[in-house]
């Protein structure tokens, strides 16, 4: 190729590099989704984490056609490097997203790790899984005074709209 | 220390003869300060050496914690300043031995102590406590706002649940005062007095009397010498709970919570007639209030606010059905299933 310029500045270049080249990438990026698709939730540095998120959500949509599709068992069996994994994916996570068109990862940063590199890292995870929610919902108390005074304020407005109609 | 029995003993003449003849308001608070005082200073002089007692407190994170506290002077709040600063700013109330004990009433045996707050996982017992202080204090201004030749009666204020949105306070004024109606200046100006109470941070002091002395303390008023036969007789140990904050003393029906400074939004809402009585015209003052730890956004302050300014109609006990006003709640908290 030509040797220009543009070549060495990146601006508006949005595909990371990872590892020791394309090759490198993807195998990394493999490794990282079986054990996603292994343990549910994960914790990688946040670029990997971002990577592995559309990787992830694709595999399941292939895996939502089926596993008697050529392409599908493919390309489970190709991403997949732990091949217990592939029944996994086409019994337990393809009808758990059936409902659901797109959206099957949740991605939350977490605070950068104290070794001496302070890589930013992230917890990467398929929705529905068992373990506790990483943003857990504060409950509000029903018996406080305020909560108390609204319950009876509330009441008394379905009272009154019940009566009208 | 003469001139004081010998005007005690004028003011008791003053108290046989007939209701009207009443001495003037500051005089009757003087008197019934100086004898809570007495009382108070004779309940201390019972423990004339310190004795110890053991106080284990209960509560998240202080398991296993033993106090060593005197017997007859440390309070609750005493307790709660051996642990931190927001145990003392945020505690309303304690559980001693199971038992309601207001914050400042002295510990008398070695007990286990839970102090509660407002943001409880069950701060019933608190909020009812809350409303109870509010209504006393709605009856001090009430008490307070009058000029001298006015004389005003409180009455009992009645146990209102919290779900119906404001708590009252029952008064029967003076009867040169049966055609006037408040307008919103007065319920302002109210409102105006509660708020500096709650500035000064009074505390409200419990002591718990025999009957006899609580009806020296009300002399002056027939209506509250009732009521303290009444509660004597409804209480098992047949002592009476005087509370006394600033200088208003007052009987009330159970425990109230710690200081006036606990309260931050109050508001005097209403003032309705309910008709004519035996002490004279019934009015019922209805106000709606929060605690400092419970802020309310001005939009839901208007709201409470404004369902405040309705009548509010106390359950009865002896009615088994809600009745059919809008206004009256259930009074059955095992039905609200929520």
């Amino acid at each position: 190729m030509r040797l220009t310029l543009q070549m060495l500045i990146s601006h508006g270049r949005v595909a990371r590099k990872m590892g020791m080249g394309p090759q490198s990438r993807i195998n990394m990026l493999r490794n990282i989704l079986t054990g996603l698709v292994r343990h549910e939730r994960i914790e990688t540095t946040q670029a990997r984490a971002d990577e592995v998120r559309f990787y992830a959500e694709k595999l399941v949509d292939y895996a939502k056609k089926g596993d008697t599709d050529e392409k599908a068992m493919k390309m489970a069996s190709f991403w997949l490097t732990e091949k217990d994994l592939v029944p996994k994916l086409f019994k337990v996570l393809a009808p758990r997203f059936e409902s659901h068109p797109n959206g099957y990862t949740r991605m939350a940063r977490i605070p950068c790790t104290q070794n001496l590199d302070r890589a930013k890292m992230a917890v990467l995870e398929y929705k529905g899984n068992p373990f506790p929610p990483i943003y857990p919902t504060k409950k509000q108390n029903e018996l406080t005074l305020i909560n108390q005074l609204l319950k009876g304020y509330r009441e008394e407005r379905a009272q009154l709209f019940a009566a009208k109609s | 220390m003469a001139t004081r029995t010998v005007c005690q003993l004028l003011q008791r003449r003053y108290a046989s003869t007939a209701a009207a003849v009443r001495p003037p308001a500051a005089e009757v608070r003087n008197q019934r300060n100086a004898v809570f005082a007495r009382e108070q200073a004779r309940q201390r002089a019972l423990y004339p050496r310190v004795e110890k007692i053991e106080v284990s407190v209960r509560g998240p994170g202080l398991d296993g914690t033993l106090l060593i506290m005197n017997r007859g002077m440390s309070t609750p709040l005493s307790c709660a300043r051996h642990l931190t600063e927001h145990h003392v700013t945020n505690s309303a109330l304690a559980l001693v031995d199971g038992e309601l004990w207001p914050l400042h009433q002295p510990l008398t045996n070695s007990c286990s102590l839970t102090l509660l707050t407002f943001k409880d996982s069950d701060p019933t017992m608190v909020n009812q406590a809350y409303w109870r202080s509010c209504a006393a204090m709605l009856g001090q201004v009430l008490e307070a706002a009058f000029k001298d030749n006015y004389t005003v009666e409180l009455l009992s204020p009645p146990e209102v649940p919290v779900t119906l949105g404001a708590f009252c306070c029952d008064v029967a004024l003076d009867p040169q005062l049966d055609s006037w109606t408040p307008s919103e200046e007065t319920l302002r100006s109210l409102t105006r007095g509660a708020l500096q109470l709650i500035h000064q941070d009074l505390p409200w002091e419990p002591l718990e009397v025999v009957p006899s002395v609580a009806l020296e303390v009300f002399s002056h008023s027939r209506f509250k010498q009732e009521e303290v036969e009444q509660k004597a007789a409804q209480n098992p140990k047949g002592t009476v709970m005087l509370y006394r904050c600033g200088d208003h003393v007052l009987l009330s029906g159970g425990p109230l919570v710690a200081r006036t400074g606990l309260c931050s939004q109050f508001e005097v809402t209403a003032l309705h007639s309910l008709g004519q009585g035996p002490w004279g015209l019934h009015r019922r003052a209805q106000g709606v209030s929060l605690p400092l730890q419970l802020p309310a956004h001005h939009m839901v302050w208007r709201k409470l606010r404004q369902r405040a300014e309705k009548l509010v109609e106390v359950p009865r006990p002896e009615e088994a059905t809600p009745p059919s006003l809008p206004d009256s709640a259930s009074d059955q908290p095992a039905t609200t299933s929520v």
